[in-house]
Parts: C-alpha cells; structure tokens; sequence
C-alpha cells in the first residue's frame, strides 16, 4: 500500500502534497472551532454541485416558472433546491461565526493579515452571490431589488457608473437574469478559489510548532468528521422541517413589474440591508456597503496594539459589534422604533473608526 | 401486487378515518399538513380538488399542476384519465393527462383579476388557515365601513375588502366519499388540496427529513465517540 | 478477531472496540456522503414532462379507415393509417420483385393489429414530409403516400414503389396498450 502511494505519489503532481497534509504535525488539542473553514469548504462542495443541477434546468428567460418545474417535475428538484438554498443559509452562518472568532481573538494581525483580507473578499464575494441568487429566483423580492439596485446604478456617473451598467447590462429586462447567472456561478468558482487561498495563507501564518506534535490523521481528522456529521445534522434539520427559515415569502409570487413591495431579503443580506437603508438614495446604499467591507479589509490597520494579546475590554467591544450586526438584521426584518437602524449603523461604523483604534492603543500601552 | 392488494384496503382506511373525523377536524380546526411532521391528508385534498374543479377553476387557473400530477393524491390513472377527459380545452378538444389545468376565461372583478392558485399557500402569510378563513370570512360589512363598489366584506382579508363574491355555500359539490359538504368543510377541504398544490412534496420532505435527522444524529454520536478515543489514546 | 478475543488483557479489547468504532465510522460517513450525493444524481433523469413527451399515448380509434393522421412525436410526423380489408387483401399479392426495398406485410404492421399502420412520414428521398393521410388527398398511383417535392410514391404501407426514394418508410417504435390507443417509443 505504502508502495503503491508512493509510485502514485511520484507520478501524479499535487498528490504528494495532498498525501502530506495527511501526515502534517499539529499542535495537540486545537478547538473544534478551528474546523469552520473545512466545514465551509464542504457546504461549497454543496452549493457548486447542487447548483450544477439546478443550472441544467434554470431558464432565466423564464426563471420562475423553470423553479417551479424544477420543484414539481425534476425528480428529487425540491431536495436539490433545498440543498442550495439550505446550504447557502448555513454557509453564511459559518463563514459570519468564523469572521466573529478571528475577531475576538485579534487572528487578523500580521502575520495573518493576509488569510484575514482573503476572508474579507470571501464574505464580499459570498454577498454578492447570495444577492444574485435572491434575484435570480425571479420573484417578487428578487425583482424589486435588482429594479431598485439598476435604478441606482443609471444615477451613477464615472467609473463607479460605468461598472454598474456592465454588470447589470441596463435595465431589468429579458436577458438581465442570464447575464447575472453567469456572473452567479462566475463568483461561487471564485469562492472557491479565495477559500483555497485563505486556508493556504492562515497555514502559512500559523506559528512554528513547538513542543509535542500530533499529525493531522486520525487524530484532527476524527475532530473534523464530527465537526462534518454535526453539520450535516444541523443541514437535515433545516432541510426537512424548516427548508425556508430565514427567507420570506416574498419570493413566492412570481415578479411582476407592476407590483413594488418593500423588499424582505433573506436573513444573510439583512444585516447589510439595513446597514445600506440608514443612508439616502441608492446611490447612497450602494457606497454604504462599499464602506463596511472596506473597513472590515482595513480592520489589520485599524488595529494600533503591537502584538498585544486582547484585552476585556476589547472582547467585550468585539461581543457588543456581534450583537449589533444581529440586531441590525433583526430590526430590518422587523423594525420596532423609528432611530433604531441608524444607532446601531452607527455603532458598526464607531466600533471600527473609533473604538477599535482607541482601545487598542490603550491595551498596547 | 402488494399495492394492488392494499390499496383499496388503504383508500378504504383513508376515507373510512375521514369521514370517521370529519367533524373533529372543523372544531377545533386543524389540518394534517399542519406542524413539523404534517403530511397531507388525501382523503381532504380529494375532496378540496372537487370543490377547486366545482367552483374555483370557473375563475382561477392552476397553470403549474398537469392532471397526471393529481395521482399524488391517490387518484388511479384511470381516475385521473377521466376527470382530464372531462374537461373541455378553450380549443374544443379534451385534456388528457399531460395537459395543464385548464386556464379559465380571463374575468376582470373590477379591476382585480382572480389570482392563479397553484402557490397560493406559499404566497400568503398564514398559508392553509389563511385560505380557510378567507373562504369562510365572508359576511355584512360591519358599521363605518364603506365598501367600494362591486366588493364584499371579507374579516380574513387584509384592508377587509375584496373584489371576489362569497362563493362557498352548503352542498356546492357532492362528495364521492359521502362526507357532508358543509361550506366549513368545503373551505377546510380546499385548503388541504392548495397545501399540497403549493408544496407537492411536503409529506416527502418531512420523511425525508426525519430519516435523515435520526440518521445523521446517530453519526454524530459515532463520530463524537470515535474522536474522544482517538484523541486520549493519540491526543 | 478471534485470536485477539481469545487473549487475556484489557489492551487487545479496547483496540477491538476503537475498530469498530471507527469501522463504523467510516462507512456511516461513506452511506452518508452517498445519500447526499444520489439525489444530485438522480436529479439529471428526464423530468416529468420529459418522460410524458418520450412515450405519448396516442388514440387510434377515431382514425376512419382508408385514412390517416398525422402526430407530431421526437420532432417527426408520425402518420398513422387504418387499412380497409381490400388494401390489406391487395397489399398480401403484390410481388416482391417490384418492390425497390421488398419487405412482407407482416414487418409493416403490428402483429394483432394488421389493420393499422405506422410510420415515419418523412420521404426516404429529398427530405419532405408526405402527402396522402386523406383519401381525397393526392396518393399517387398505390394508394399511399406521395412526395410533394421529389415526386416519390409509397404504398398504404409505407413501400416506396417509385421515384428517388429508395428505402421504405420507417417504422417508430410504438405498442398498442389497448385496441384504441398506442404508445410510442
């Protein structure tokens, strides 16, 4: 056997390097936690190869209409739908309680600031995705979006604009919906590749080992098939008795140019919804949304400690920003008070530009 | 041979356990889609696709449903050749199974046109108890409420007024299974076919699902297991 | 197994029990990969309508005799015709020499249904569709189909017995479920 790897390994390039992460040393008793990224790399696996399904029978000259055949006439549509949408529920979820843990424990910090910036672009690019896959249901929410966002785009002048206009190709029309599913799928392969790059660098900013070491099979690799059934548990959860959780109705009535609801976008987008709706004009959400991934991408900056270990105060900043990026998206589905979304907007911004700077300095001191 | 021989052992049971409770399912009400492990009750949707063939379908089409999709409610293929048979195309010609439910005559209720129902349980918040109140929601506008014209108080509808008239009434259809065709129960009925026109799979997804659960519950613990092993012997 | 079991001592048992536990591991993780797979899989079968076009079931008994009609079925005419006892009668005498592409009655019509035929409705010449399915249509001098474009004649069964065409009209598959419909492919 160990020959046979060996001749397999000598000849096929790259697997030896696959082979070796199998034996690579580890520090003994990493937390579960550590295993998020491996578990979004799987729900990816997920989402590509349920979206190649759906792609062989999406029209989106007729999106809605080819959902609801998928769902009624596709042998096993429903559970292949479910799957990417489920899947792009929980992927979100992981990738938003792996952006938090780096956070608290300042992992974003040279000489992690790579891997940081890579999961950074992972988030923009998952948005994004996200927001085309909401759009291309081709319903009522999905088509009130994109009107509203290509709207927004026509006002834009310069460069800003003229990237808009490319992307959207004009106003919503027949061709729209093709023109964004290639995109879709264009930036869920590039999901792919940051995800490799992310993990790649965060490996190379790992610090050298020291001490005991534990290599990777059976002992990291029994941690991550349990981290794997436990997800899976969670997936078949939401599949079977809760595939729309987080989603709304909205989506559900076909797109009709005459009707123009106000939009419920599913629960990963609200958060950045109601982030984007504080400020004025569309013009004014599309740079709003510009501006909080841009400070997450300068967070390495931001942060003045010096390689000081964080402190509790800046834990307890870090737990306050979860909370109000959960409340954001909590009050945006279902607003309470009229000043709630732009104090806890506001606080996004303050917590990076302000506190961030502040407190870091004051614990390096 | 097996589902030969059950089989009308099983509709038997169906409509037997329907009609046995038919009246328990009105008061209080409550639909065996309803809830985590819901599964369609098919002896209902039956009747609720007579009531939708009966009443519904002279103004709202079903434009996602082929008749041959109404086998999943335990119609034969015979059954279901017949009742496609019955229905006259706009063209003249009969359906046959692989037609679409007929597209009834554009009708303009002022202004408004009568939704199409394949999802129509999906698409309102409340789904089937949404559908059973509105049918039977009808009734005199109470004081300080001035209809517009050519609308009719409805309690279930938001804004309490609609364009489409009270159409349920007692005896509307007469039901194959000898169940009282009260207009509560036509309304309950109806509702029951929507559920399962809106989500054909829920029955399939709630097994689905629970297999899957127990199974994937039970990896976890094997591999939860397997880990803790692993890692005091290696760890 | 037996060999381990047999030996006293705690050590030989604990591995045992580890290997099953992750014997069962891994093929509890294999089933579940595999389930989660086969729906994609399953998923790329032809969908209801797909399976409703593949195999329609058409009905023959309106048919008059001595007529034909025409189905449209995997993007081709379908011509299906009802003989009358003469044309089958005559069909049965016509020497095999003076057919271009000889074949017997018997391969030409179901068996149990000698009185219908069907075929492809395309000429086996220059392709164009045939003339002929009713009996005041052109038929040319057999009683069967004619070309309208390279002048081509075919027999109440689908022969070609003259012009460019030199191979008989082809056969779909098809069955009857019943003596009043048949079901392609």
């Amino acid at each position: 056997m160990e020959a046979k790897q060996g001749w397999l390994a000598s000849r096929v390039p790259g697997l030896g390097c696959v082979c070796g992460l199998m034996k690579e040393g580890r520090a003994p008793g990493v937390c579960w936690i550590a295993a998020l990224p491996a578990l979004l790399g799987a729900l990816l696996a997920v989402l590509l190869a349920s979206g190649a399904v759906i792609t062989v029978y999406y029209n989106p000259w007729h999106a809605y209409a080819s959902l609801q055949g998928i769902t009624r006439e596709v042998r096993g549509g429903w559970l292949v739908l479910s799957y990417h949408q489920v899947g792009a529920s929980l992927a979100f979820a992981l990738l938003y309680l792996h952006l938090f843990r780096i956070l608290l424990v300042r992992g974003y910090r040279a000489p992690a600031e790579f891997a940081w910036m890579l999961w950074v672009k992972l988030l923009a690019l998952l948005l994004l995705t996200g927001w085309l896959g909401f759009v291309l249901n081709g319903g009522e929410g999905g088509y009130s979006s994109l009107f509203n966002t290509s709207n927004a785009a026509t006002t834009l002048s310069g460069f800003p604009g003229a990237v808009a206009m490319w992307f959207l190709g004009g106003q919503p029309g027949g061709s729209t919906l093709a023109r964004l599913l290639v995109f879709h799928v264009l930036l869920a392969l590039c999901a792919v590749w940051v995800i490799l790059m992310a993990r790649a660098a965060a490996r190379k900013a790992r610090p050298m080992l020291q001490g005991r070491v534990v290599p990777f099979w059976p002992v990291y690799a029994a941690q991550y098939f349990a981290a794997l059934s436990a997800l899976a548990l969670l997936f078949a959860l939401l599949l079977g008795f809760a595939p729309h959780w987080g989603q709304g109705t909205q989506n559900a009535i076909p797109a009709a140019a005459m009707a123009v609801p106000s939009i419920s976008y599913p629960w990963y987008l609200t958060p950045l919804a109601g982030l984007a709706g504080v400020f004025p004009s569309v013009t004014g959400h599309i740079w709003a949304v510009v501006a909080a991934v841009a400070l997450l991408y300068a967070l390495p900056w931001l942060d003045r400690s010096k390689g000081a270990p964080p402190g509790r105060v800046y834990k307890l900043l870090t737990w306050l920003l979860a909370l109000d990026v959960l409340a954001l998206g909590l009050f945006t589905a279902c607003p309470i008070g009229p000043m709630l979304p732009e104090l806890l907007t506001f606080w996004f911004f303050f917590h990076f530009l302000v506190l961030t700077p502040l407190v870091t300095m004051m614990e390096a001191a | 041979m097996m589902r030969r021989f059950f089989a009308p052992l099983l509709a038997a049971g169906l409509l037997a356990g329907a009609a046995a409770h038919a009246e328990d399912t009105l008061s209080p009400l409550k639909f065996q889609s309803e809830g985590a492990f819901g599964s369609i009750d098919l002896a209902a949707a039956q009747r609720g696709f007579a009531v939708y063939q009966g009443v519904c379908a002279s103004c709202h089409g079903m434009g996602a449903l082929h008749y041959r999709d109404l086998q999943a409610l335990g119609f034969t293929a015979e059954q279901v050749a017949g009742i496609a048979a019955s229905v006259k195309l706009a063209d003249g010609s009969a359906a046959t199974p692989d037609s679409h439910f007929k597209e009834p005559a554009p009708v303009n209720m002022g202004g408004a046109t009568p939704p199409d129902l394949s999802s129509i349980v999906a698409q309102r918040p409340g789904g089937t108890r949404y559908i059973y109140n509105f049918l039977t929601g009808f009734g005199p506008a109470p004081a300080g409420i001035t209809l517009l014209p050519g609308h009719n108080y409805n309690a279930a509808f938001p804004g309490g007024q609609v364009s489409m008239p009270d159409v349920l009434r007692d005896n509307a259809v007469t039901y194959a299974d000898g169940t009282k065709a009260t207009k509560a129960q036509e309304a309950a009925d109806v509702a029951e076919f929507l559920t399962w026109a809106s989500d054909p799979n829920l029955s399939a997804r709630h097994a689905v699902g629970l297999r899957a659960v127990i199974f994937f519950a039970f990896l976890t613990i094997v591999a939860v297991l397997t880990k803790r092993r692993i890692w005091r012997q290696e760890g | 197994m037996a060999e381990s079991t047999a030996k006293p001592g705690a050590v030989p048992a604990e591995a045992d029990r580890r290997d099953f536990l992750r014997i069962l591991a891994m093929a509890g993780g294999a089933v579940g990969v595999a389930s989660v797979i086969w729906p994609l899989v399953d998923a790329l079968n032809p969908d209801a309508a797909g399976a409703a076009q593949a195999q329609p079931i058409v009905t023959v008994s309106d048919i008059p005799e001595n007529s034909a009609k025409t189905v449209y079925w995997a993007n081709m005419p379908i011509l299906i015709r009802r003989l009358t006892d003469k044309q089958i009668a005559d069909a049965e005498v016509v020497a095999m020499t003076d057919l271009p592409d000889p074949a017997e009655i018997s391969s030409r019509v179901a068996p149990g249904n000698g009185h219908f035929v069907v075929v492809v409705g395309l000429n086996t010449g220059t392709p164009c569709e045939l003339e002929g399915n009713s009996p005041s249509g052109p038929r040319g001098n057999y009683e069967g189909w004619v070309c309208p474009c390279d002048g081509s004649q075919y027999d109440v069964l689908g022969r070609v017995r003259s012009g460019p065409a030199k191979r008989n009209l082809a056969i779909p598959r098809f069955t009857f479920i019943n003596k009043a419909q048949i079901q392609l492919g």
